[in-house]
């Protein structure tokens, strides 16, 4: 009978002086005490364990008895619990505190799936008793046991709905409020500390290894988080969490406008550079900015005096992290942090030199390629209205240098036919009687025409391909061409006509005929073909699936489509020349 | 060109009691030249000079005037920017002179309790502050002052670099105003501060004004 043996072994250690009990003393001790306390014998073993004469041979071998308690405290059958939580409970009283941790963070190590969020709420008081029987010397293992913590907590599903945080199937919401409250003496340890000696102490152990605790958090969950406004649900647990993370922060000294200004404020002279850069990871400073800035989490504890500017620049690197991913959540968290920091600002408040900043050039490059390449299609359109409002912030001259980077730089006709309207509002606004400025006017316009009113490869453009620059365009041109008086010629363009026509409409015309001539002939090609019957020339796969042929039928329709596309430019352009002749220019 | 002015006081006279300092010094400032009294330095607010220039000095000087007749006009007069700043003072600090085209600043202080006078931030200088800014009915919208039990030492002042845009304006060109240990009143227009967006998560409305009511603890 196992607890038999568990009795004997204990009895034949009794005798043995000065804990020098050998490894097969253990060894028997751990099988046999964990057969009886998974048969249901704990009652007995509680007896035997909390025994005065055993007291050394459990504190040198309890913890060994630690795997089978957590089986069974988990299994929640009502008889066995008081007994096995009693025996934890002396275990913990009287064995070593740093076997106690490795013993417990070796019950949190290999978890499965199921049993994650169940085993770490069963064990956060026990871990935490411990550490703190560890006194002075509890910081590493304090980061040992949160770094265990956290890295099971992330195999656990992060709920998405707000039913799905409400219903908490997998437990990670519970796991995060009660985290919250296993950090807090280390907190107020960090922070009583402080009152001591006068100030926080950057070096100071326990501090590092909660900061590292909140970086970390702030990554995993709180970057995958969805949370929900108050509206919506009024108590969120992970909106406490997040909470709770920005408010420890806070209190051990790491304050969050000097956190948020740490990616551009590099002028340091702290020993250790690299460990600064380690310690401050990009990724939690921006789920830290967009609690902060879009879900106004700890909104209360920020200082409302900062520039919108600076924060406007600091926001950028974040920003600029979260668009360089490909995960659809991130790229929203990003479009949503550069909209809510965009909409601080008054309208054309950033100065040109801003855009000297590696970041105000690498963000719109990011967002253009949500805009274009995306395949969510809220993402387009959100990624398309940010895209403009940052324009709108942007003063006279950076909108100016801004467009001319654009249009040399973004390769994509959408984009460039967006930002030549863009053009068109601006010389509309700048025309208006009082707004003159020398960037959408005079001296500075012409350059800027020149690279609109182009055609990128000559009369050999493909138009169809770069229609939306070229319609744009041309729509500039007969604006120019009926707002701007030629006895007044504010924009310049009356001298500058007869240059753009033959750099531009001569070579749009042939441009026009030729390929007005190819999309005739393909059709009446095509025609033809309709009676007789052609395997095509080849095939189109995506992935493994092979895309069905076109029909004649739709292949007429698009040669179709091409040449009314034709007609469209070609009245834009009949306008323009009969405009130009009436001033009797052209 | 005026006729030279009269000498009125003679030597007696000067080294009585009739005649103050300060009517001294207004004379010659009046009537001699830039240089002269570059030269004699005499050149300032006459508060200042008086505090500096003793009574023997000043005779001598107004001796000297009209015997070399370097009387205002009779020099080519240069104005240079010693004129103008002789010393920073706080007068001066408030009317901005490089800005050119932006008008009257955009603030008001009234001092609460004067600081030390003489340790003024300069920008770029990191300075400290408690502070508790509120709306204009009242509504306190931030205040880094801890309440209740809380003690003191706990919690931090704000630190920053001053006239460095880190923060609204107002606070910039305020604070650069004060001494080290001065409570000020800062009354801020919406310019000034958060405009015509204001600040749509914190309790400021569009076009709101702003008054902070701050302590300098400390310049670096």
């Amino acid at each position: 009978m196992a607890l038999e043996q568990f009795s004997d072994v204990v009895q034949r250690c009794q005798a043995i002086q000065d804990g020098n009990f050998s490894s097969a003393d253990f060894d028997l001790f751990q099988t046999v005490g964990q057969t009886c306390i998974e048969q249901g014998d704990s009652a007995q073993v509680l007896s035997i364990v909390i025994d005065e004469k055993n007291k050394n041979i459990v504190r040198c071998m309890g913890w060994n008895l630690l795997e089978p308690l957590v089986k069974v405290l988990l299994k929640k059958e009502d008889k066995n619990l008081p007994h096995c939580h009693a025996i934890l409970t002396h275990l913990l009283e009287v064995c070593s505190p740093k076997e106690l941790l490795v013993g417990l963070l070796e019950q949190i190590e290999q978890l499965d799936s199921g049993v994650i969020a169940e085993t770490i709420i069963l064990l956060l008081k026990p871990l935490q008793t411990v550490l703190l029987k560890l006194g002075r010397k509890k910081a590493s293992s304090v980061g040992m046991a949160l770094s265990t913590l956290l890295s099971q907590m992330v195999r656990l599903p992060v709920p998405l709905s707000k039913e799905q945080e409400e219903d908490d199937v997998f437990g990670l919401c519970r796991c995060c409020v009660e985290l919250l409250g296993f950090v807090s003496p280390f907190v107020e340890e960090i922070k009583a500390d402080a009152r001591d000696s006068h100030g926080m102490s950057r070096e100071n152990e326990l501090r590092v290894e909660i900061l590292k605790f909140c970086m970390k958090s702030l990554c995993e969950p709180l970057l995958e988080v969805q949370l929900k406004d108050a509206d919506t649900l009024e108590k969120s647990p992970l909106r406490d969490f997040a909470t709770g993370i920005l408010v420890i922060l806070n209190s051990i000294g790491e304050s969050l406008p000097n956190l948020l200004g740490h990616s551009i404020l590099r002028k340091r002279e702290v020993p250790g550079f690299l460990e600064e850069e380690v310690r401050y990871p990009k990724e939690s400073l921006a789920s830290m900015a967009h609690l902060l800035f879009v879900q106004h989490i700890a909104m209360d504890i920020f200082p409302a005096v900062l520039s919108p500017v600076f924060v406007m620049q600091c926001n950028m690197e974040y920003i600029e992290v979260l668009l360089s991913s490909t995960e659809e959540s991130r790229l929203q968290k990003g479009l949503e942090l550069y909209e809510k920091t965009l909409v601080r600002l008054e309208n054309s408040s950033l100065p040109v030199d801003l855009l000297d900043l590696k970041t105000f050039f690498s963000v719109p490059q990011h967002v253009i390629k949500v805009m274009t390449l995306s395949p969510v299609q809220n993402l387009r359109t959100k990624g398309l209205s940010v895209f403009q409002l940052s324009i709108d912030k942007l003063n006279t001259e950076a909108k100016y240098k801004f467009f001319r980077c654009m249009l040399k730089t973004s390769g994509h006709a959408g984009v460039e036919g967006y930002i030549i309207k863009n053009i068109k509002n601006q010389t509309d606004f700048a025309l208006k009687p009082g707004n003159g400025n020398e960037w959408f006017l005079g001296k500075h316009l012409l350059p800027l025409l020149q690279q609109v009113l182009c055609l990128p490869q000559g009369p050999e453009t493909d138009l169809l391909h770069n229609l939306d620059r070229i319609m744009e365009s041309l729509n500039l041109l007969r604006y120019l061409l009926i707002r701007d008086k030629e006895w007044e010629n504010e924009t310049g363009i009356w001298t500058e006509l007869y240059k753009i026509e033959d750099n531009y409409l001569k070579p749009l015309r042939t441009a026009l005929n030729m390929s007005r001539a190819h999309y005739e002939a393909e059709l009446k090609r095509n025609k033809e073909n309709t009676t007789g019957s052609k395997s095509p020339v080849c095939t189109v796969s995506l992935g493994s699936e092979k895309i069905p042929h076109m029909t004649p039928e739709m292949q007429t329709q698009v040669l179709q489509s091409a040449l009314f596309t034709f007609d469209l430019i070609e009245s834009v352009l009949a306008r323009i020349e009969e405009i130009a002749e009436a001033k009797g220019r052209l | 060109m005026a006729a030279e002015p009269t000498r009125e006081w003679g030597d007696e006279k000067l080294k009585s009691d009739d005649v103050p300092k300060k009517d001294l010094i207004k004379f010659i400032q009046d009537n001699a030249s830039h240089s002269f009294l570059a030269e004699q330095k005499l050149l300032g607010n006459i508060k200042n000079v008086a505090k500096t220039a003793k009574k023997e000095h000043l005779i001598v000087a107004y001796n000297q005037l009209f015997e070399s007749k370097r009387f205002k006009g009779t020099e080519v007069e240069e104005v240079t920017q010693e004129v103008k700043a002789v010393k920073i003072e706080e007068k001066l600090k408030e009317t901005k002179t490089d800005i050119v085209d932006e008008g009257p600043p955009k603030f008001t202080k009234t001092v609460l309790k004067k600081g030390d006078k003489s340790n003024f931030p300069k920008k770029g200088e990191t300075v400290s502050c408690w502070y508790t800014g509120t709306l204009e009915d009242g509504t306190v919208f931030d205040t880094n002052i801890p309440t209740g039990a809380r003690k003191k030492k706990q919690a931090k002042p704000l630190s920053f670099k001053v006239g460095m845009g880190k923060v609204i304006r107002g606070w910039d060109e305020g604070l650069l105003t004060m001494s080290k240990g001065e409570t000020a009143r800062l009354e801020i227009e919406s310019e000034w501060a958060y405009g015509k967006k204001g600040l749509p998560d914190s309790k400021i409305p569009p076009n709101a004004k702003l008054i902070f009511e701050v302590e300098l603890v400390s310049v670096d």
